[in-house]
């Protein structure tokens, strides 16, 4: 019942309040950071320093470039270039510049976008849409931030982490209470 | 059709537990917020679909989404103005481009409309258990109006519902929405993205939702009038 529903409402901020920073690509500050290939480069999966994994290291895809196909990895990726294939690193963070533009789906442990997106956002921990961003496509992320002025098309849904949608299972307290009466009586359905 | 106080079309029986939103003496409590009894009945309608599916066509807010979202609905949000504003855009550089003469970039209103939508609001039909429109109404095309009016009618759900603003009067400034609670409506001034085109009559609103099977509006203080259309 809505009135119901309500009184057991959770804050309207999904733990985020903080609004994250992007963090901008100094070179200095990030040793393990390296700039990816041109646009001329082959249209072949690129892979993102697997070898030295660093919470502190960043790749950088900087303004001007142009990458076709799928990259992977477990570092964190800022692109301020213009990527065209997945981009799927789950234990990292994506961020896509203001320069950005990346057309094809986003999967990462955490998404800030400051530019544009054509494609499916994917995020494990949280999503951030600043100011000037601008998406195409669905969102699935556990938590979210959108900052006014941000443009979305699409469809957003919130999953539970370890990925069981909110929306597609909600636990409801009677079902919670129907369970611990299952569980005590050690019956099993 | 009358205007006010429809029969209610959800299989609601008589008898059933919930309490029936009462409207609220308090009309405005400031500038930039409205009471919304318009938004409460919207909400109480929906109350009856589980994981039910919006579709929100004004700018995206985390406040709306957050709202609808924890209340197991599904959202999907489309900024109709801004992508009709960029598309008229659009369409004028690619006719400062043509060629003299050149037969495609003939353009007229209804070419226009029909482009967009070529585009827009591209959902399954009877995708959707409620469509938050704003006052998007007063500010589409005479020429996009129906068209648009139809392809939202297809995509909602049978006994559906569309929740809409109308300016008795010519905004002073251009807002956009967002839900604040399960009554309250707040307007963000925002810089204006497209003329106010017209203030419709109760009559011309009844025609434009000619096809929905039930209407009931609310009048505020600030003589905005929202109007709860079902399908």
């Amino acid at each position: 019942m809505w009135n119901k529903s309500a009184e057991a409402k959770p804050s309207s901020q999904p733990n985020e309040t903080a609004v994250p920073v992007i963090p901008a690509p100094a070179a200095d500050t990030q040793p393990a950071s390296s700039i990816l290939v041109p646009s001329s480069a082959p249209q072949n999966s690129v892979q993102v320093n697997p070898i030295t994994p660093s919470s502190t290291s960043v790749t950088t895809i900087a303004a001007g470039l142009k990458i076709s196909g799928d990259i992977s990895g477990t570092t964190d990726l800022y692109i301020d270039g213009e990527t065209q294939g997945k981009v799927r690193l789950p234990n990292a963070r994506v961020t896509v510049g203001p320069n950005g533009r990346v057309q094809a789906d986003i999967e990462a442990r955490e998404i800030m976008i400051e530019g544009t997106v054509l494609g499916n956002l994917k995020a494990g921990e949280r999503l951030h849409l600043g100011t000037a961003s601008r998406v195409q496509g669905s969102i699935l992320t556990p938590r979210f931030a959108i900052e006014d002025g941000a443009r979305l098309r699409g469809k957003v849904e919130m999953v539970r982490t370890g990925n069981s949608r909110l929306n597609s299972s909600p636990v409801t307290a009677v079902e919670v209470e129907k369970a611990k009466a299952m569980s005590a009586s050690g019956k099993d359905e | 059709m009358s205007w006010q106080a429809k029969p209610r079309l959800t299989a609601t029986p008589v008898s059933d537990a919930r309490p029936k939103p009462a409207p609220s003496a308090v009309a405005a409590t400031s500038a930039n917020v409205r009471v919304s009894n318009g938004l409460k009945e919207f909400l109480w309608l929906l109350s009856d679909s589980k994981q039910g599916r919006i579709l929100d066509l004004g700018q995206v807010s985390q406040a709306t989404l957050t709202f609808f979202i924890e209340k197991g609905f599904r959202v999907s949000t489309e900024d109709l103005l801004r992508a009709w504003k960029e598309f008229l855009v659009a369409e004028e550089e690619n006719f400062r481009k043509a060629p003299v003469g050149n037969q495609a970039a003939e353009v007229s209103p209804t070419l226009f409309a029909d482009k967009f939508l070529e585009t827009a609001i591209q959902y399954p039909a009877e995708h959707f258990h409620g469509v938050l429109a704003w006052d998007i109404f007063d500010y589409l095309d005479a020429q996009l109006l129906p068209k648009v009016m139809d392809r939202l009618y297809a995509i909602l759900q049978p006994g559906g519902a569309v929740l809409s603003l109308f300016h008795s009067r010519t905004p002073e400034r251009f807002s956009r929405y967002r839900i604040s609670d399960p009554q309250t409506i707040e307007l963000l001034p925002a810089s204006t993205l497209s003329v106010h085109a017209r203030v419709f009559q109760n009559r011309e609103i009844l025609d434009i939702f000619g096809k929905f099977r039930s209407s009931k509006t609310f009048v505020g203080r600030d003589q905005v009038r929202e109007g709860l259309f079902l399908k």
